[in-house]
């Protein structure tokens, strides 16, 4: 009885619905409202009812799915769409479980089926959102970066977004920039989109849709930024000037790449895939993943190529742009799935650091074997010390830098933030490797000394080269690096060798010059200090002929050696003149013996150590 | 091929470096009876005998084995622990690898090395690219895989999947020639529209310019690879032999990788130098020739690449669409069992693949670093450590901060003890001719009469050099502008 009840009731609900509605539509709404109404009307109804949901929403996402429009261009038909397919998607989740009626069950391959379609349109639609210029027909390209406070204006969906596209490839000043490749309201339809098809599985689709043009445009905007394409092996067949530019820019690109590209890609992910952490990670990986290898790489083949010293400099450049943008790396890259790409810039990173202190073994090794035979006339300043000097003073100038390279050697896990205050305690790596180089330098130095006969010349020499390399050392990074104690030693050799040179080229003249107190009769006395006179002369004249064209580079250093050959040699001379006077036989004819007076004596020291230009004639 | 095959053919002729070595060890003996040399050539010997034993087992993979994933990740163990080998060779033997010939030796060992290093690179775009493959087999399996009953629209998504998949691999085949016409420019999207459905798996072959080609690099480590002479064997103790080994190991590696992955220009008619004189020689000739059998096969032919996976890829998605055409719905129940059996068939490719292209990709990387890394430093440490232990010693000396220096240092100085090695830099020294000698005012002057070692780093730092030596005009413009 109940059972029949039951049925009658639901035959006049269906006749009811029938009757009141005129379209199939309102019908549906009837019966739904019934079957809302009262919990058996449901169960019984329902088998029309999934037939007639599914009609309904056939009818409307046919119609959509073949208009050959793009949808989103009109809003009111997007959002429609859109709506109905998430009825569609929440029936199928509905059915499933219900699948094993045989009736739902053909309807749910009509709706799954019903359901792909609609996916497919959605890609394509997505695809045609993305495209560059897909919202203006006649794009130019070439268009600016535009800061987020009116880049945002863009809402509306028609306005031209072409020049949001390209970043500008003039210098950048300003990091704080953000890239907005696409209209606000084109990444909201985006978005939308991408819900739904994340929601019916096919994110795979949606990413594909999604991937390929952030790529090519990060790519070109490398290419746009002057970055070219380079394998290591070019690199390195790459004459240094030419590399020496591709650094310049290769340092530009990455900078914006890191600071301004990637973080615009990694918000354009995320607002598309909001909600959806997983493939918004993806994506972004599969978009910056090509252009992030392609910056390291080059870096990469940096850290391989030639270790000559003179590319010490650049990459350093290279070293502390990375270094730099190591938060950025970490910031960008730390999801799962791009937690490589940060693995293998701290691995460049590193590889930079081994390649700085590589160009330093070399220079150790030019100068180890920069052969001792090559002696500078005059005993002047070698370009050795010259080159050495210099290019260690400019080297410390990064000093922190270096410091945290030699550092890294010992323990390879330094974090390069605390740097700052671990400053002093961490140049004792690079200050003994300066002092490494410095005792190189010396032994060269010593070497190339032998090389002069004159015992005297090669004092000189050397004092020269000590002169040069205390006062590079003075004042500056390098001193602090090698300690004052080390300075003093220098200093001291300094007049070490001054005072050789005193003792292996005066120390003859002044011996004819003192007086003989053993022989005391007087024409033995005159005629010995006759002799002495004429070997003084003919020693002196030697002295004076060989070394006016030696060189004291250093006017005050030449003045001191001046002022000391005088100090020591006049005072001897000047008595030695009066011991003459005051011989009988010889104070009546002085002008016959006497070449020099003590005023020509000092004459000729002065013309001491000028070089060749005014030597030897 | 059988891997007695190996131990046949390796008995006889290929034996000649090996005896020439020994021969060398008996002069040592009756000579001099010098220990240390006798301890050089056993390394020697025993590092052909390991990288010929490595490629047995390599060689000694059935065809079913042969180019697979796995197989090829073995090859790049085997390349890697044959790198070793060498490097413990080179660390013992600095000295004489840093005079000539061998320093020449060496730095084209260097030079091929670097090109190598392009190759990896490119490896690993093609890696990316299976991955992007299989990608399409994901979607194949969503839309077939785990459905309750599989509907026109279902097979309509697969269907989409494999015709992309089909596009990307003709795609990468086609990669120069497409790749060539691209059009750089942003104002172009009426023209992509049209080809869309070819534009958005466009393969980027990220670290190498459009131009670069592999079959080129391929080319350019072959180049002058030819085995050494008797004389010149004996005249470097055999060294050389090394070298020459390392460098034909390199070669095939690499070969090998850009036949079976996908990169920019595959071509593989590279000039293998046809030796039989090394025990090592026999394995990998014979890898070398089952490979290029394996080109010539007709459905091999047009590959992409000739790993194994890929071939499977290939296999499965012609099954799929075969069926995908010739199915009408309703399905019967044959027709069920069959795409039930199918979607199986590609679920098995997309795992091996999924599976193992990670460790691959991973392994890659690992050897390509250490490889930069020891690349990098061999190019001054093999020069630098000449000196040996007295180097670091003093060294030492200077350290106002001893205890982390010896901490440094210790790591070094084991390795230097093992090596027992002339100390005299002398024999390093340059040609030198001071001449009549004028007091140096300008570059130009010094270069005539100065080491050229030197003056080559000078004329070099070009920009730098006038202000170093000259002008002491410091620092260059690089350093000026980063002051701000």
């Amino acid at each position: 009885m109940a059972e029949n009840g039951e049925e009658k009731l639901i035959a006049v609900a269906r006749h009811i619905a029938k009757t009141l509605g005129h379209t199939n539509t309102m019908t549906e709404d009837i019966l739904r409202i019934f079957s809302n109404f009262d919990g058996r009307l449901r169960e019984k109804l329902s088998d029309d009812g999934v037939k007639q949901t599914l009609n309904s929403l056939d009818r409307k996402i046919s119609c959509f799915i073949s208009a050959d429009a793009t949808i989103w261009s009109n809003s009111a038909d997007f959002y429609s769409f859109l709506d109905s397919v998430d009825q569609l998607t929440a029936a199928v989740r509905e059915w499933t479980p219900l699948a094993d009626d045989k009736n739902i069950s053909s309807s749910l391959d009509r709706a799954e089926d019903l359901l792909q379609r609609s996916m497919f349109r959605l890609e394509d639609e997505f695809r045609a959102l993305m495209e560059p210029g897909a919202k203006s027909p006649d794009s130019t390209g070439g268009g600016a970066a535009h800061h987020p406070d009116y880049s945002d204006e863009d809402d509306d969906a028609s306005v031209e977004d072409d020049d949001n596209c390209v970043p500008v490839a003039q210098p950048v000043t300003d990091y704080d920039v953000v890239v907005d490749a696409l209209p606000a309201g084109t990444i909201g339809d985006l978005h939308e989109i991408a819900k739904r098809m994340v929601a019916a599985g096919y994110v795979n689709e949606c990413s594909q849709a999604f991937s390929p043009w952030r790529k090519e445009f990060l790519e070109e905007s490398l290419s746009r930024l002057g970055l070219q394409k380079l394998s290591i092996d070019e690199v390195n067949r790459m004459k240094w000037t030419q590399l020496e530019d591709e650094i310049e820019k290769w340092i530009k690109a990455i900078n914006v790449a890191l600071r301004i590209l990637f973080p615009s890609e990694r918000s354009l992910c995320d607002r598309i895939f909001l909600g959806f952490s997983s493939a918004a990670d993806l994506n972004f990986m599969e978009v910056c993943r090509g252009s992030t290898i392609q910056l390291l790489n080059f870096a990469d083949a940096v850290a391989i190529g030639s270790r000559s010293p003179e590319r010490l400099f650049k990459v350093l450049d290279v070293y502390e742009t990375v270094r730099d943008l190591m938060p950025e790396f970490e910031l960008i890259f730390s999801d799962q799935h791009s937690l490589s790409l940060r693995n293998e810039a701290i691995a460049i990173w590193k590889r930079l650091g081994e390649a700085i202190r590589g160009i330093f073994m070399e220079l150790e090794n030019l100068i180890r074997r920069d052969p001792a035979k090559s002696a500078v006339p005059g005993g002047g300043l070698h370009p050795i010390t010259r080159y050495v000097m210099n290019y260690l003073r400019a080297a410390c100038r990064s000093r922190l830098t270096l410091e945290q390279v030699f550092e890294e050697s010992v323990a390879p896990s330094v974090d390069c933030r605390d740097g700052d205050d671990k400053a002093l305690s961490s140049s004792s790596s690079l200050g003994v490797e300066m002092a490494w180089i410095m005792e190189m330098l010396e032994c060269n130095l010593e070497a190339k000394s032998k090389a002069y006969r004159e015992a005297a010349l090669c004092s000189v020499f050397l004092m020269n080269n000590w002169r040069y390399i205390v006062q590079k050392v003075k004042d500056n990074e390098l001193g602090t690096l090698l300690g004052d104690d080390w300075i003093r030693k220098r200093t001291a050799k300094v007049r070490q060798y001054h005072a050789n040179y005193q003792r292996s080229s005066w120390s003859k003249v002044l011996g004819v010059l003192k007086v003989d107190s053993n022989s005391t009769s007087p024409s033995g006395a005159s005629k010995s200090l006759k002799e002495k006179l004429k070997l003084f002369n003919s020693y002196f004249e030697e002295i004076c002929k060989t070394q006016s064209s030696w060189v004291i580079f250093d006017e005050q250093l030449r003045e001191e050696l001046r002022i000391s050959v005088s100090g020591n040699l006049l005072p001897a001379y000047r008595s030695f003149i009066g011991r003459l006077h005051a011989a009988p036989d010889i104070g009546k004819h002085m002008d016959r013996h006497v070449r020099y007076s003590v005023e020509d004596i000092e004459a000729r020291i002065s013309m001491l150590f000028q070089g060749t230009s005014s030597g030897r004639r | 091929m059988p891997a007695t095959d190996f131990q046949e053919s390796s008995s006889s002729p290929s034996s000649f470096g090996f005896s020439i070595l020994s021969r060398r060890r008996d002069q040592v003996h009756s000579m001099e009876s010098t220990h240390e040399a006798t301890s050089q050539e056993i390394e020697l010997e025993a590092f052909q005998r390991q990288v010929a034993e490595r490629f047995q087992d390599l060689a000694a993979a059935d065809s079913h084995e042969l180019l697979s994933i796995p197989w090829i990740r073995k090859l790049l163990d085997t390349f890697l622990c044959c790198q070793e080998e060498f490097k413990v060779i080179v660390m013992n033997n600095k000295s004489k690898l840093n005079r000539p010939p061998m320093e020449r030796h060496i730095s084209d060992f260097f030079e091929r090395s670097v090109k190598a290093l392009d190759v990896c690179n490119a490896i690993r775009d093609g890696i990316e690219q299976i991955r992007q493959w299989q990608k399409q087999l994901e979607i194949v399996l969503c839309a077939l895989g785990n459905q309750r009953s599989i509907g026109e629209g279902q097979f309509r998504r697969a269907k989409k999947a494999l015709v992309d998949l089909a596009i990307a691999m003709l795609d990468e085949k086609d990669s120069n020639t497409t790749l060539a016409h691209r059009n750089r420019s942003f104002g172009r999207h009426n023209a992509q529209r049209e080809q869309r459905s070819f534009g958005h798996f466009r393969s980027l072959s990220w670290s190498v310019s459009r131009s670069w080609s592999a079959a080129r690099q391929l080319q350019a480590i072959s180049s002058n690879l030819v085995a050494p002479r008797g004389n010149e064997i004996i005249s470097t103790n055999g060294l050389n032999v090394a070298v020459f080994t390392m460098n034909y190991v390199l070669l095939f590696v690499m070969w090998a990788l850009v036949a079976a992955i996908p990169c920019q220009d595959r071509g593989l008619q590279t000039h293998f130098y046809m030796t039989r004189q090394f025990l090592w020689a026999a394995p990998i000739l014979s890898l070398h020739e089952r490979i290029l059998e394996e080109v010539k096969k007709r459905d091999r032919r047009n590959s992409c690449g000739l790993l194994k996976e890929i071939y499977d890829i290939e296999k499965c998605a012609r099954h799929m669409n075969e069926l995908t055409d010739s199915i009408h719905f309703p399905l019967t129940d044959e027709k069920e069992r069959e795409v039930k059996q199918r979607v199986e068939e590609v679920r098995r490719v997309y795992v091996a693949i999924r599976d193992g292209l990670d460790p691959l990709e991973r392994q890659m990387k690992r050897r390509k670093m250490i490889w930069a890394t020891v690349l990098g430093i061999k190019r001054v440490k093999s020069l630098n450590l000449l000196d040996g232990p007295s180097y670091l010693l003093k060294k030492l000396q200077f350290s106002p901060y001893q205890k982390k220096n010896i901490e440094q240092l210790k790591g070094i100085d084991t390795i230097i003890a093992k090596s027992k090695q002339a100390k005299n830099p002398t024999t390093a020294q340059r040609v030198n001719t001071p001449g009549a000698l004028e007091r140096p005012r300008l570059a130009e002057d010094l270069s005539s009469v100065y080491n050229p070692s030197l003056m080559q780093m000078l004329g070099a730092a070009k920009r730098a050099s006038n202000f170093i030596l000259f002008k002491d005009l410091w620092p260059p413009n690089s350093l000026k502008s980063k002051g701000k």
